[in-house]
């Protein structure tokens, strides 16, 4: 292995450091990507054996906890209402997404001025547009054009189908005349690229065996890697070294085999995601930068946001085919995304409809919410739940608190013995308020939609997917991590480009918009290459 | 590690607690747990989680002790009515014994092949056949269509 110095250094090769090598590679310089996971490969996804639910609580659970594979590390979550999850590989967590691709909305980058609350972001969704739109087509995106809570955009193809579980669950909306549309889903519909449509399967969140899933090791890495850039698999970087006037000149990192390597690069780019970004760069600390790099605005690991989410699930006495289908992808709604000053919270919530559980997962669920019993009627009690459960869910936009936060542990350590992140999170009222809301709303379009029951996880703790805010992106260098283009406003060749920029949440997942930042920001990076750091 | 204790290796015993926690189905579709061989892959299972390994055990060896008090041959003798409320008057002073036991009989129970016929899915992976499903309402798109931004 070489490790001459490189023009661009990418840190992660999840869902925003593959689209942002991918854009950068077109200005001419070398580019290297640094991951701490290996290659996935698709026949060893669980969905290819009849233990793929049992293996979606081991080796392919979400939680790096669980798993501990050399290819993660542990997140102390001991102060934190909700667990962090995210996969470590080539891919990062795009490999387990549920690919469910809303963009936030135009309002959403303007928090604060629509609603007094957070801050408002330093760019808009129509700046973001053109990258949201060449992102659908690297990804391959799924939907149906004209959804009135957008502007107009036309997905690069036709919608999923809705199956009979969304079909069913959408008639309760309709009756109720509430907002809903099939998803943006980053799921094939039809072969597209050489790759092959959607079967069905269900189990998405363990991995597409079939490739029909956007996971960014089939997408944006070949191609990628076509145009020159080098991934290097399975490397762990410790931390990112600086030179003597504070500009960063690389990153100490461990090999396959566990070697201290030294990379050198012009310009070294955070794409680890919400927790592994800040861990990072508060574990780079130098003279220059005693409380990690890029940290005068002290900023760095605070504001950390989740999407709160709430589950509503009715029990139907008609089949539905609920298991089958991509799990995450069926409809949104957004009848309740903006704020009403009439209800006890600002801003608002969007509802996922999501497809039916597996044997295994409505066993235990059935279980644990007391209604499947052991004995006698365990069978009644699991034939009336199997294949007759919708679930809604409810995703709530959290609010920007510098006092949930991403440190490092005091003593827990990765297998490098590089100081590991604790997650202390705790959720707000106005939150909690809006998953109240949330519920009661999800059990009248269950009930319209004809439930005959429905049961209610109001806080799902295992929901921790999506991590954003812990490097925020702003104008005032006093009060953000990074300037509206990624750059760090303290160390001008360090850009992040992952969700940890975000200035707020929204109300959706948050990976389309992840990746059309980190589009931008390479955009940004060809376009301005000449006076880059000129104020440096 | 620790030493598995008599109850969880006593596969008689172990059989007839597994199907009165999952018992045959009444139309006879569904074999009951202890029937398929289950056991053996619960106990390791069991013996390897540190948070609920060790409750079941004690709670397990426990209800074979009760049990034969009541049978010369415990649970492996005695009516499946029997046997239930010998499981039964002991799940207060042990509380996760059945929780414990379905964490890793669940898996194992519903990804069986014969389970899986039985329950009216085909016992194979996902992958590579995958399965169809309802297209899209007609109705509800037309719907959609109308109402969509220019
Ligand atoms: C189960 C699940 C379901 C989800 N479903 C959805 C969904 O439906 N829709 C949606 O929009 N989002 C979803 N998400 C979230 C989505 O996956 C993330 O938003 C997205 O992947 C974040 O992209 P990223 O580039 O910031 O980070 P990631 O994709 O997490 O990639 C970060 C990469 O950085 C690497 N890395 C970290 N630290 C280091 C280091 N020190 N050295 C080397 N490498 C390092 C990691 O190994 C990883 O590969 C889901 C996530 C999960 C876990
Ligand atoms: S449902 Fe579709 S996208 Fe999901 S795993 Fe199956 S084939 Fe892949």
């Amino acid at each position: 292995m070489s490790n001459e110095p490189v023009g661009v250094l990418v840190i992660g090769a999840g869902a925003s450091g593959a689209a942002f090598a991918w854009s950068i590679a077109d200005a001419g310089m070398s580019v290297l990507c640094l991951d701490q996971g290996p290659w996935m490969k698709q026949r060893d996804y669980p969905s290819n054996g009849l233990d793929w639910e049992e293996r979606g609580m081991g080796d392919f659970s979400t939680s790096p906890n669980v798993r501990g594979l050399p290819a993660d590390y542990p997140v102390n979550e001991e102060d934190s209402d909700i667990s962090p999850l995210m996969f470590n590989a080539v891919g990062g967590s795009t490999i387990l997404w549920a690919a469910h691709f809303p963009r936030l909305t135009p309002k959403d980058f303007r928090m604060k001025s629509e609603d007094g609350v957070g801050e408002d972001w330093p760019i808009d969704y129509e700046t973001l547009e053109p990258y949201f739109a060449l992102n659908d087509r690297m990804m391959g995106v799924s939907g149906l054009e004209g959804d009135p809570a957008y502007p107009y955009h036309e997905p690069p193809l036709p919608p999923l189908p809705l199956g009979k579980s969304g079909n069913t669950l959408a008639s309760g909306f309709e009756k109720l005349g509430w907002h809903w549309w099939p998803s943006d889903s980053a799921i094939l519909s039809q072969e597209y690229e050489g790759r092959e449509a959607c079967i069905n399967l269900g189990p998405c969140i363990t991995g597409c065996a079939h490739g029909a899933k956007a996971s960014t090791d089939i997408t944006y890495w070949p191609v990628a890697q076509r145009k020159g850039v080098r991934v290097r698999a399975n490397c762990r970087v410790r931390e990112i070294t600086v030179r003597e006037d504070g500009m960063a000149d690389g990153v100490l990192y461990y090999d396959e085999v566990g070697r201290l390597q030294e990379q050198k690069a012009e310009i070294v780019v955070l794409a680890c995601n919400g927790i592994g970004t800040p861990r990072l760069l508060l574990n780079s600390k130098s003279k220059r930068h005693p409380d990690g790099l890029a940290n005068s605005s002290g900023r760095v690991g605070k504001n950390l946001m989740f999407h709160p989410y709430a589950m509503i699930t009715g029990i139907f006495e008609e089949p539905l085919q609920s298991r089958r289908g991509p799990m995450g992808c069926s409809f949104w709604s957004h009848e309740f995304y903006q704020t009403d000053r009439s209800r006890e919270f600002v801003r608002g919530y969007s509802f996922e409809a999501i497809r039916g559980l597996g044997p295994v997962q409505t066993a235990l669920w059935g279980m644990i919410h007391g209604l499947i019993p052991w004995g006698e009627d365990h069978h009644r009690s699991f034939a009336r739940l199997y294949d007759h459960t919708a679930t809604l869910l409810g995703i709530a936009e959290d609010l920007p608190e510098e006092t949930n936060t991403v440190t490092l542990d005091a003593e827990l350590t990765d297998a490098h013995g590089i100081p590991a992140p604790k997650v202390t999170y705790r959720l707000s009222e106005n939150s909690r308020n809006m998953l109240a809301h949330a519920v009661e709303r999800a059990k009248e379009a269950l009930t319209a939609a004809g439930a005959v029951e429905t049961v209610v996880d109001p806080l799902m703790r295992a929901a921790g997917w999506h991590l954003m805010g812990t490097a925020r992106m702003g104008r005032n260098s006093t009060t953000s991590v990074v300037n509206e283009r990624g750059q760090a406003h303290d160390v001008k060749n360090l850009f992040v480009v992952d969700g940890s920029v975000f200035v707020s949440a929204g109300a959706v997942n948050p990976t389309s918009t992840i990746q059309a930042f980190a589009l931008y920001v390479a955009d940004s990076i060809k376009k301005n290459i000449e006076t880059l750091f000129d104020d440096a | 590690m620790m030493d598995t204790p008599a109850a969880l290796n006593d596969l008689d015993f172990m059989k007839a607690l597994l199907d009165l926690v999952i018992p045959p189905s009444a139309s006879g579709d569904l074999p009951g747990a202890g029937a398929l061989g289950l056991s053996p892959a619960v106990a390791e299972a069991l013996q390897a989680d540190p948070l609920l390994g060790p409750p079941v055990e004690v709670g397990v060896q426990a209800v074979q002790e009760a049990a034969l008090s009541q049978h010369a041959e415990g649970l492996a003798g005695m009516t499946p009515e029997a046997g239930a409320k010998v499981v039964e008057a002991l799940l207060a002073t042990h509380p996760l014994l059945i929780v414990g036991i379905l964490r890793y009989l669940s898996p194992a129970y519903y990804q069986h092949a014969r389970v899986l016929e039985g329950i009216g899915e085909p016992p194979r992976p996902p992958f590579p056949e995958g399965f169809d499903i309802e297209a899209t309402d007609a109705e509800l798109l037309e719907k959609l269509r109308a109402r969509r931004r220019a």
